[in-house]
């Protein structure tokens, strides 16, 4: 008997108007498993997304996580409740604070119960804190980060926001994570540290991706399996192999 | 580095020590030897402090603006007046209520407003004065409209067969200074525990701090609702320190007021907001020996401290504490 799905994904729609940005699209991601969801840019990819993460509400569609059904769910409490987070296009950090505060930041809503233990001013809050400050120490120094754990997050390029993203990401031992383009904008020799980095949270912390990433190398090289969208529907879904030589692919997106 | 500057630094090194005693002692004995007039501003500056503590809060950490506190410091002012004239109860039961009742009013009036988008969420605050104003005035019965009420009694404390008034401007500015340390204690602790942290995250953006499971809507209804307390309790030292109230509580002046020391003094910092209700209060004050051109001179110093100290005083304070430290600022 197989496993079920993590994340179960049944025919999401979402319009704008009359735009249709994403008609009936249904997937599954598999424990333990790296998915790659690639198409032509406005072909409905992040709208998806949005859709899956409560970002935004579908139309239409159901999503469950790890038997959970989460639709509707604002974004917050997929995050919290279902520990399935996610990344932006444009990558974000709280910019006026320091690395290490991003990533305690991102730790404290998983390790309070209640909103109301986060106004806790005694012992027990402030050992919970320091804590969170020691796995956010750990993350840094995975994520190649140490020498500018005190700068403020801002005045950090975009490849090293990449990266403080990704590892605020793992703060909190998510079961699943969606990255919106991680190798957007970021130089070659950060690319390869971003691949080890999701490829380590993959194998040693058991975390499920849905990746949306235009460099077919990385896709390649990291996914098990690929789904390909265009204009808001599934085109094609196989192994990274079977996708680059799949004729429809090859005319939609991958060119000639 | 030289020996001179070596033993300059020892030297000043020494000094945060004796800069706090001074401080302290300046604080504590001010009632025997600064003038009554100016005892009074510094007065009426304590009690701006807590609705600026509270619109700190809100501007300085969450990243909200709102025109509401004045209406807030008018509801405190007005809830403490009416249960010491028809109930004759103690200050503290009071002070207490009115922040209670003032946080109370913040609540329902938070949820739909919160909802808004920034500037639509300044504009509704903006409502909520005039509607705070029309009541004051309309709802006579209550309120005796224009009139306002009067003979608000001074504080007094009874326990068991003691009791004390506290009548003088001196005592008043003890206990103001009481209320004041005690609002600074309870916004420290707000800020330095870990929703703090979170509050900070919601400022600098609102999407990632969903991201990571901050529900920030709840945050915000509390942050809304913390400020509305502060301000009510603001209201009740107010009120029971000048012994009338009015609608002219809602005025514009009252909440722009507010808003001058918190940005003025230093948004997302409690140093300067303290500076800020100092300063500000005792300027406009000290500004009424020119009646006539109080208010123009009033904005030019504005124009003035926007200009050269466009992030307000607490940088400035900052310096000069690590100077005082040894420290190189």
């Amino acid at each position: 008997m197989t496993m079920p799905a993590i994340l179960k994904i049944e025919q999401i729609s979402k319009s704008y108007g009359a735009v249709k940005a994403v008609s009936d699209v249904s997937l599954e991601l598999q424990r333990g498993e790296i998915l790659g969801l690639i198409g032509p840019n406005g072909s409905g990819k992040s709208t998806f997304f949005d859709c899956v993460t409560g970002l935004g509400t579908p139309d239409h569609g159901r999503v469950q996580l790890d038997g959970t059904d989460i639709t509707g769910w604002p974004l917050n409490r997929i995050a919290r409740e279902g520990r399935m987070l996610r990344s932006f296009q444009k990558t974000v950090v709280f910019s006026a604070l320091d690395v290490e505060e991003n990533l305690v930041i991102a730790g404290q809503m998983f390790a309070f119960d209640s909103t109301r233990a986060t106004f806790g001013i005694g012992t027990e809050t402030a050992a919970i804190v320091e804590e969170l400050r020691i796995r956010a120490r750990e993350l840094i120094k995975l994520t190649g980060l140490w020498d500018v754990r005190h700068m403020p997050a801002g005045k950090l390029s975009g490849g090293q926001q990449k990266l403080i993203q990704f590892a605020s990401m793992l703060m909190p031992k998510p079961k699943v994570i969606l990255l919106d383009e991680p190798m957007a904008g970021i130089n070659p020799k950060l690319i390869e540290q971003v691949v080890e980095a999701i490829r380590y949270a993959n194998t040693q912390l058991g975390i499920s991706f849905l990746i949306i990433e235009h460099n077919i190398d990385v896709v390649t090289s990291l996914c098990q399996r690929v789904i390909v969208l265009d204009q808001g529907q599934m085109l094609a879904q196989g192994t990274p192999q079977e996708i680059v030589i799949n004729p429809l692919v090859r005319e939609a997106y991958l060119g000639g | 580095m030289s020996q001179l500057q070596e033993t300059q630094q020892t030297w000043r090194s020494g000094l945060r020590l004796p800069a706090i005693i001074l401080m302290a002692g300046l604080v504590l004995f001010a009632p025997a030897f600064v003038g009554s007039y100016s005892l009074h501003a510094v007065v009426i500056a304590m009690i701006f402090l807590l609705p600026a503590l509270g619109l700190n809060l809100l501007v300085g950490y969450t990243g909200l603006l709102s025109l509401a506190q004045g209406a807030f410091f008018g509801v405190g002012a007005y809830a403490s007046a009416l249960l010491s004239i028809h109930f004759n109860t103690p200050f503290y039961v009071n002070v207490v209520s009115a922040g209670l009742i003032s946080g109370a009013l913040a609540l329902p009036l938070g949820i739909p407003a919160l909802r808004l988008r920034a500037t639509s969420f300044v504009m509704c605050t903006l409502g909520f004065i005039v509607i705070g104003q029309a009541i004051s005035k309309n709802w006579i019965s209550l309120t005796r409209g224009d009139m306002g009420l009067s003979s608000v009694p001074k504080p007094y404390f009874a326990l068991g067969p003691w009791s004390f008034s506290v009548v003088s401007t001196a005592a008043y500015y003890y206990l103001a200074l009481a209320v004041a340390g005690l609002a600074i204690l309870a916004f420290y602790l707000i800020v330095r525990s870990p929703a703090g942290r979170n509050m900070i995250a919601i400022r600098e953006n609102e999407t990632l701090a969903e991201a990571v499971g901050i529900p920030t809507w709840t945050y915000k209804l509390i942050v809304f609702v913390l400020s509305a307390i502060f301000a009510g309790v603001g209201g009740s030292l107010y009120v029971h320190y000048l012994t009338v109230v009015s609608p002219l509580t809602f005025q514009m002046y009252y909440t722009t007021t507010i808003l001058i020391i918190v940005l003025g003094g230093g948004v997302g910092t409690i140093s300067g907001v303290v500076f800020g209700s100092i300063l500000f209060v005792a300027l406009s004050e000290f500004l009424r020996v020119a009646p006539e051109i109080r208010m123009i001179a009033y904005g030019i110093c504005l124009l003035l401290i926007v200009f050269k100290f466009p992030k307000g005083f607490a940088p400035v304070i900052d310096k000069v504490w690590s100077a005082l430290g040894g420290q190189r600022a």
